[in-house]
């Protein structure tokens, strides 16, 4: 009976998470009249990939893919490549009393200012440089987003690491980059993967910046291109469906990915 | 004095460089704006703050939108993390579905809702008049009243995930040998919960309560979709409303101003969580 209890309960949860999901999909694939049933079609209705091909006519939308695509790809790698090397040095090397704990912290409070905060600022400085409306302006704020996060992870996968390989390959004479390179970089690769995705993630998602960095449609990513039509054509169910499974389907292959270091991921690592 | 420079300094320095180039020089150059009008230096923005009732609205409902928030998505990610971890099977099933809605941009899930809420064409109000309501006066985000709740259950449904995530790593990181012990004892469980596992956990909830309160201050996204702040300012959030002073009516300097008071006002209180945490 107590069995019972406990598996509908675990099922009742499962569908108030899963359904709103499913009904999202369900509405890109109907016919308007589908939609628009009264009562609420769940199950038995004809597909229709129509919107599908509708938003991908559209030009625009195919902007806001390749846009958002640029931006997250782009912001990881900068982020990745700034954040390992300093990652390591914070793990490896000898600091001075609190210096590492000091910096890494330090680092990581960056990731607790609120958006809302630096956006005014960073818009006021973009404009001043003539780099609003430009991918690149964005890229840069979402590299401050994530960098904090990659030093972080990496340093505790960098800590999980034996020494003792690379103490022996610094004493054959290899260079500090060299170990960082060719021992460190392939032993901590899942840790890096993981990492990427969770800042793939991040950036992919990001609305508040790129709604107020990004605001003409060549520079618009898909967040943003998806809450203007919102609220522009309340009435296009089937585009803006379409265009919302379109924007998730990317974060829940990146996801699957990286199941494993979830935990890790979403606690900035600090509970193992 | 020549003191040698840490040599872990020359792998560190990019990234300090880059981030002080995104951090510390847009404060201090917000805390400029914030000081400054037209004709130069002002202290006016920061004395307007005070007389501000729109203010006062908008920093209240983000305090009442985070706690509210926070206390439901606290109690049902520890009973559902509590239920997983004692099913016999599909428990890595349950996990991942429970999981999905907080991978989903923040955008998306509010057009999700915003579809399930339209009064006359949505799934929710189409299952309830399925049940025999009556549903010409349920307007969701439109009401008043109702649009408040509206918001908070998006965010509930979106972010209790988190919760669940974070507390069931908790739950799996508790040794066994306490748990044992009090089942030697004879202990049900309940009085195990309550004396044994709650206060192993204790770290992990604060650590989790800490992040989601500090997402939930700055909450802007979903409610940015759902209502826009309204009706009228019913769902405006501090963060909505210096989006609006700054960006739809360019008062920059006030904005800023406001901004930089929220900063040092949830800067504290991550503080005084903070010392909380390392105390226990």
């Amino acid at each position: 009976m107590k069995t019972i209890l406990k598996y509908s309960a675990a099922l009742l949860a499962m569908a108030f998470a899963l359904a709103p999901i499913y009904w999202l999909i369900t509405i890109s694939l109907k016919t308007e009249i589908d939609q628009f049933a009264s009562p609420p079609v769940w199950f038995t209705f004809t597909p229709t990939l129509r919107h599908y091909a509708g938003i991908f006519a559209h030009d625009a939308f195919g902007h806001y893919f390749l846009n958002s695509l640029i931006v997250s790809t782009c912001s990881t790698l900068i982020a990745l490549a700034l954040g390992l090397p300093a990652a390591y040095g914070l793990a490896r090397f000898r600091w001075p009393g609190d210096w590492s704990r000091g910096i890494s912290f330090w680092i990581l409070s960056n990731r607790m200012l609120p958006p809302i905060v630096t956006i005014i600022p960073m818009f006021l400085m973009l404009r001043e440089i003539h780099l609003l409306n430009s991918l690149a302006g964005l890229i840069l704020v979402d590299v401050g987003l994530n960098l904090p996060f990659v030093v972080w992870m990496m340093r505790g996968f960098v800590e999980d690491l034996p020494r003792e390989i690379e103490e022996a390959a610094l004493l054959d004479g290899e260079s500090r980059l060299g170990v960082l390179l060719l021992i460190v970089l392939p032993l901590v690769r899942p840790g890096l993967a993981a990492t990427a995705v969770f800042c793939l993630i991040v950036a992919w998602n990001e609305f508040l910046f790129a709604l107020i960095l990004s605001q003409t449609q060549s520079a618009m990513t898909l967040p943003v291109g998806i809450a203007s039509h919102v609220t522009q054509y309340e009435i296009q169910w089937g585009a803006m469906s379409a265009a919302g499974v379109v924007a998730i389907l990317p974060v829940l292959i990146f996801a699957s990915a990286a199941q494993r270091y979830f935990v890790r991921g979403l606690s900035l690592g600090a509970i193992k | 004095m020549t003191r040698r420079l840490p040599p872990g300094l020359v792998w560190v320095a990019p990234a300090l460089l880059v981030l002080a180039a995104l951090s510390i020089y847009p404060l201090l150059y917000l805390i400029k704006v914030s000081l400054s009008d037209a004709r130069g230096f002002t202290f006016e923005h920061y004395t307007r703050l005070f007389q501000d009732r729109l203010f006062t609205v908008a920093a209240g409902q983000t305090l009442f939108y985070a706690l509210a928030a926070l206390t439901l998505e606290f109690f049902l990610g520890l009973a559902l993390a509590l239920l997983v971890d004692s099913l016999a099977h599909g428990r890595a099933l349950v996990r991942v579905s429970l999981l999905a809605p907080m991978l989903l941009p923040p955008v998306v899930a509010a057009v999700i809702w915003r579809l399930i809420y339209n009064p006359e064409f949505g799934v929710l109000n189409g299952m309830l008049r399925q049940l025999g309501f009556h549903t010409a006066n349920l307007t969701w985000t439109s009401g008043r009243t109702s649009a408040m709740l509206s918001v908070i259950l998006v965010d509930v449904w979106q972010w209790t995930p988190f919760l669940f995530l974070l507390l069931t790593a908790g739950l799996q990181s508790i040794p066994s040998e306490p748990l044992e012990a009090a089942r030697v004892d004879g202990a049900g469980y309940w009085r195990t919960l309550r004396d044994v596992v709650l206060p192993l956990l204790k770290p992990t909830i604060l650590l989790a309560l800490l992040l989601r309160a500090m997402d939930l201050l700055r909450i802007f996204d979903q409610i940015f979709i759902l209502t826009q702040g309204g009706p009228g300012s019913a769902t405006e959030t501090a963060s909505l409303y210096i989006y609006r002073t700054a960006f739809r009516f360019s008062n920059f300097g006030y904005a800023a101003a406001m901004s930089f008071v929220g900063l040092v006002i949830t800067t504290l209180a991550a503080r005084g969580l903070m010392r909380l945490m390392k105390i226990s």
